[in-house]
């Protein structure tokens, strides 16, 4: 008897065996191994983003933001940021986790994209690292460093102040200026230990002073006046009023409390009846809250839905604005739901109680009177190129939504040129601005100053910008943040 | 009937193919070299000054050895020894590659006075017992002699084992043993498989390995006329008699043992496998191999039934979904996994008591059992980096595995070779198998059939057991990598067992002596 039939069956049986070992080699190096180099526990890839150049963010053809050879290996490349607490509301900052635009498009600055490694396939196959993409912001730099330096001037110490600047045919956002701000190179990369030292500071912040949260994008103040807007838009359609119909500006007694809600002043149109026009130029209190009565919270909630309130609006993938509100009810601090009353509504009307929205959602406001009623959807970034200066990606406009009529836009665009002429806002006459005041109280009892707003577009005739600007502290919105915007607007119009 | 190899042997007469064996020597030498050009010019842009030292090294050692085949084993197997230089090349390669990225942290540790790793890639022991190894496959060649001269005074040949069959296997078990025992066992890494011998660590389940071959091979040798005539037919299975189903039975209770005490699945489906094949090979008969196969599978089973084998199951969830275990995990009686990672709470508490694994505490605590599979991860995400292609040697980051160098030198060179490399690997090592089991083949004598095909498998079964733990194919059991991983033991057990490969392959493909035809009458009567 031989043994070499079931030496050779016991051969092909270890052959059998290297070949499992060969295809779960090719399982794991192959189909499991973008999955494991992306999973979660793995840190090689966040050491990694420190061992190769990530691409320059720059706008208007100035390089903000760039990666710097630290000379050291660990980690080799740091990043510098040019005027850094300007223009971090956009771009954020980046020590292997990132904000903003350097989170929103990371896998294309660093260079790990599908559109760079699919076009750079050959690289890839061979091990080379595919090099990061350049990013153009939408930005207007010389009108961003106008609205900081116009913002920390007009802001109340300790308090906060934003503005943003869109193009109402594209969305293009051209100014997100947020003032305090923070130093992105502080906590980059080659800061190290010191750096996320300073991270955890900045992320803890003082009082209401949040470094990282900025003011134009993702923080909310009540919009006050300038909410009018919105409300005179839903109260159009759904009260079928115009710029002549004729509204009670008169004395309005709140249903549930009974006490009155009061107006700035008792005279001009405020004094007992008005064009509607009127009443929206002198800012009368209880007009709005009135058809805020007439239409009951959930029009109102479902009217100012349409131009955005209530959801994040998405500005590029992976990068969301705060969430502006107007909201149905609450949930208080115990957890219990809390219904807006009758007083409560009367109060949204005019952009108080518990409206809430940011600049931002302002400046799409003001879009919508000054594009037709239709709003574009907000971005940031214009275009992505590779390393070859070939085009990875160009935005291209999308429409937001319709938020009210074109004949309804036309109407309220001649009222806001009235706020101007005739209106809370005759300071601002020559800046070719045009917009709505807005001066909202935020618990004076406790010293906590008034959000004042100024929301507009410009210029006058054939708007190409809308804006939308906030400041904090004592006094008005037509003089504490309505010349900041004509100062911002001045640069923008220049281009 | 004549079997194949004889078939074989009478169509296509062996000849000495010391010039193939030379050339592809030269070609591993080129392949080791430049693995060693490349760490050089990858980390600083010149070539290494290790290139001469460890690449000269190998280089002088191989074709010594080379030249001792060539004059007493002309007729030996050519890919062997070049196969088994490629290996050790490449794995002396890795380990010089991976003791310059820490070599600097341990002389800085050094310099300040504190504690140094003991446990980490360090190339010049390495080479030396590269050294040691290639001297005991140089002096095992020249020490055993052809089979056909078994019956002259004072001569070894491999042969000459199987005589001392039980011996043999006595010295086995001893060697499996001797790492419980108290006084010369030492555990390193939580595995107790090492004695401390002086200043050396040595793990004598290595060579327990080999000896195990020589004895199952002498058992099954004499017995396996018994075992393969033997028996009742029930159904399509001949199944064998009770009596002679007790090595069987011995060697399960043994390797059940082995994964039961010493919680390692490997080493039994190692020893048991090992087992199981070369029964088969003796008796053909398919029955033995069902009845292994039943008899492991019903072990396990049972295993995990049990509720304080509750570490098998783990072993096997872990193998099955890592990831909850990752930086520790702890596995609830309900079958859930709560994580007491250092980001934990639970850990953190535990850690600033000052234990010494606030994890296993922190578990032991909520009542569970603990474990981590860091260590598997992280080896596997060494091999994602690598793709398809490789970072390149010496521009990855292979350190980052835990036992990079040892357990998991696989991965490493995983990462820096790429998906291209490893299958280039797993070739080599099924070419030293398939070579070996050409060697089983060939042989003449039955014992020696066995004892190479033995030898052959093992190899086989080891490189499955420890590339298969440690890509996730099975679960993970620490097994050292042949001719790879860091570590004297293993290195000597190796070129010993290509040595006796080579001199077996030697005596089976030398040509018979030829008959003088002159002699008329004059017969040539072999005395095996």
């Amino acid at each position: 008897m031989n043994m070499d039939k079931p030496v050779r069956r016991v051969a092909i049986f270890a052959l059998l065996l290297f070949f499992g070992l060969m295809a779960q080699v090719n399982y794991v190096q192959g189909s499991q191994a973008e999955d494991l180099r992306t999973d979660s526990n793995n840190a090689r890839q966040y050491a990694d983003v420190f061992n190769s150049p990530r691409g320059q963010i720059s706008a208007g053809g100035e390089v903000l933001v760039v990666s710097k050879e630290t000379g050291k290996d660990n980690p080799k490349y740091g990043r510098s940021y040019q005027d850094g607490p300007i223009f971090a509301p956009i771009t954020g900052y980046f020590n292997g986790n990132a904000t903003q635009v350097e989170r929103a498009y990371n896998s294309l600055l660093g260079g790990k994209d599908k559109r760079i490694t699919q076009q750079r396939w050959f690289d890839t196959f061979i091990g080379k690292k595919a090099e990061g993409a350049n990013i153009e912001l939408t930005l207007d730099p010389d009108a961003q460093r106008t609205a900081y330096e116009q913002l920390k001037g007009k802001t109340q110490q300790g308090r906060r102040g934003g503005a943003v600047v869109m193009d109402v045919k594209t969305g293009a956002i051209k100014v997100a200026a947020s003032w305090p701000s923070f130093d992105p190179n502080e906590v980059a990369p080659q800061t190290g230990e010191k750096g996320a030292k300073r991270l955890e500071q900045l992320n803890k912040g003082s009082g209401v002073i949040r470094p990282l949260v900025d003011n134009a994008l993702s923080q909310t103040f009540p919009p006050g006046s300038s909410f009018k807007t919105v409300t005179a838009a839903v109260a159009m359609e759904r009260l079928n009023l115009s710029i002549g119909s004729s509204v009670n500006t008169g004395q309005l007694i709140l249903p549930e409390s009974g006490r009155p809600l009061p107006n700035s002043h008792d005279s001009g149109s405020c004094a007992g009846s008005a064009p509607l026009k009127g009443a929206f130029a002198e800012s009368c209190n209880t007009s709005f809250a009135k058809m805020a009565l007439d239409m009951g919270i959930q029009q109102l909630h479902d009217g100012s839905a349409k131009f955005g309130f209530g959801e994040r609006v998405k500005m590029e993938p992976d990068m969301f604005a705060a969430e502006s509100a107007v909201p149905v009810s609450v949930t208080d601090a115990k957890g219990q739901t809390v219904e807006t009353g009758k007083d409560g509504t009367a109060r949204s009307g005019i952009g108080q109680e518990n409206v809430r929205a940011t600049p931002l959602q302002m400046a799409m406001v003001a879009c919508a009177v000054a594009n037709n009623g239709k709003i574009m959807n907000p971005y940031v970034v214009q275009n992505v190129r590779a390393k070859d200066q070939s085009e990875l990606y160009n935005a291209s406009p999308k429409e937001f939504g319709e938020a009210m009529s074109g004949d309804h836009a036309d109407q309220l665009a001649e009222m806001m040129r009235a706020v101007i002429t005739e209106g809370t806002a005759k300071n601002l006459q020559g800046m070719r601005i045009a917009g709505k005041t807005g001066t909202a109280e935020q618990d004076p009892a406790s010293g906590i100053p008034n959000s004042r707003w100024f929301v507009g577009f410009s210029p006058i005739e054939n708007p190409r910008y809308a804006f939308a600007v906030v400041t904090e502290g004592s006094g008005d919105g037509a003089t504490n943040a309505g010349p900041i915007a004509g100062a911002i607007m001045s640069k923008v119009l220049k281009k | 009937m004549q079997s194949i190899g004889e078939q074989i042997r009478a169509r296509l007469p062996y000849q000495r193919r010391n010039a193939a064996s030379f050339a592809l020597l030269i070609f591993a030498m080129v392949l080791t070299l430049s693995a060693f050009a490349e760490v050089g010019l990858a980390r600083d842009g010149s070539i290494p000054a290790g290139l001469f030292v460890y690449g000269g090294g190998l280089a002088v050692l191989a074709f010594a050895a080379y030249f001792v085949q060539a004059k007493f084993t002309p007729y030996a197997d050519p890919l062997l020894l070049p196969l088994a230089v490629a290996l050790n090349g490449i794995g002396l390669a890795m380990i010089y590659r991976l003791d310059l990225d820490t070599s600097a942290d341990r002389k800085a540790a050094a310099l300040a006075g504190k504690k140094v790793v003991a446990d980490a890639a360090d190339a010049p022991s390495q080479l030396m017992w590269t050294f040691v190894g290639i001297v005991l496959f140089v002096a095992a060649v020249l020490i055993m002699r052809d089979t056909d001269k078994s019956d002259a005074p004072l001569s070894f040949t491999p042969k000459t084992a199987q005589r001392y069959t039980y011996l043999i296997g006595l010295t086995a078990v001893i060697f499996l043993l001797l790492p419980i025992a108290p006084g010369i066992g030492a555990e390193i890494n939580g595995a107790r498989v090492w004695i401390q011998l002086g200043p050396f660590s040595v793990q004598p389940g290595e060579f327990a390995k080999l000896l195990l071959v020589v004895f199952f091979a002498g058992y099954l040798v004499n017995k396996r006329q018994a075992m393969s005539l033997i028996g009742k037919k029930i159904g399509p299975l001949s199944v064998p008699r009770a009596r002679d189903l007790g090595p069987i039975m011995v060697l399960w209770f043994f390797s059940l043992g082995v994964l039961f005490v010493q919680k390692d699945l490997g080493t039994a489906l190692l020893f048991f496998g090992l087992f199981i094949s070369m029964l088969y090979i003796a008796t053909q008969r398919v029955s033995w191999v069902v009845i292994g196969v039943g008899l492991l599978a019903a072990g396990v089973f049972v295993a995990t039934l049990l509720p304080f084998m509750g570490h098998v199951n783990q072993r096997i969830d872990i193998w099955q979904n890592p990831k909850p275990y990752f930086d520790g995990g702890c596995l609830l009686e309900s079958g859930k996994v709560v994580p007491v990672n250092p980001n934990t709470e639970i850990y953190k508490r535990f850690d600033t008591q000052g234990s010494l694994s606030p994890g296993f505490s922190a578990c032991a605590e909520l009542g569970g059992s603990y474990a981590d599979s860091a260590q598997l991860m992280k080896g596997l995400f060494a091999l994602a980096q690598g793709g398809v292609l490789g970072t390149g040697l010496g521009q990855g980051e292979p350190w980052r595995t835990p036992l990079s160098f040892s357990d998991f030198i696989f991965d490493s060179i995983g990462e820096e070779l790429g998906l291209t490399g490893l299958m280039g690997l797993l070739l080599v090592y099924s070419l030293i198998v398939q070579r070996g089991m050409k060697t089983a083949v060939a042989a003449r004598d039955p014992f020696l059939k066995l004892f190479a095909g033995g030898v052959s498998f093992v190899l086989a079964l080891q490189v499955f057991v420890i590339v298969g733990g440690v890509t996730r194919l099975i679960p993970l059991t620490g097994l050292t990598t042949p001719f790879l991983s860091q570590g004297g033991s293993s290195l000597m057990a190796n070129w010993i067992l290509i040595a006796i490969l080579v001199r077996m392959s030697h005596d089976a493909r030398k040509p018979a002596p030829q008959a003088i035809q002159d002699e008329g009458m004059t017969q040539i009567v072999s005395t095996r």
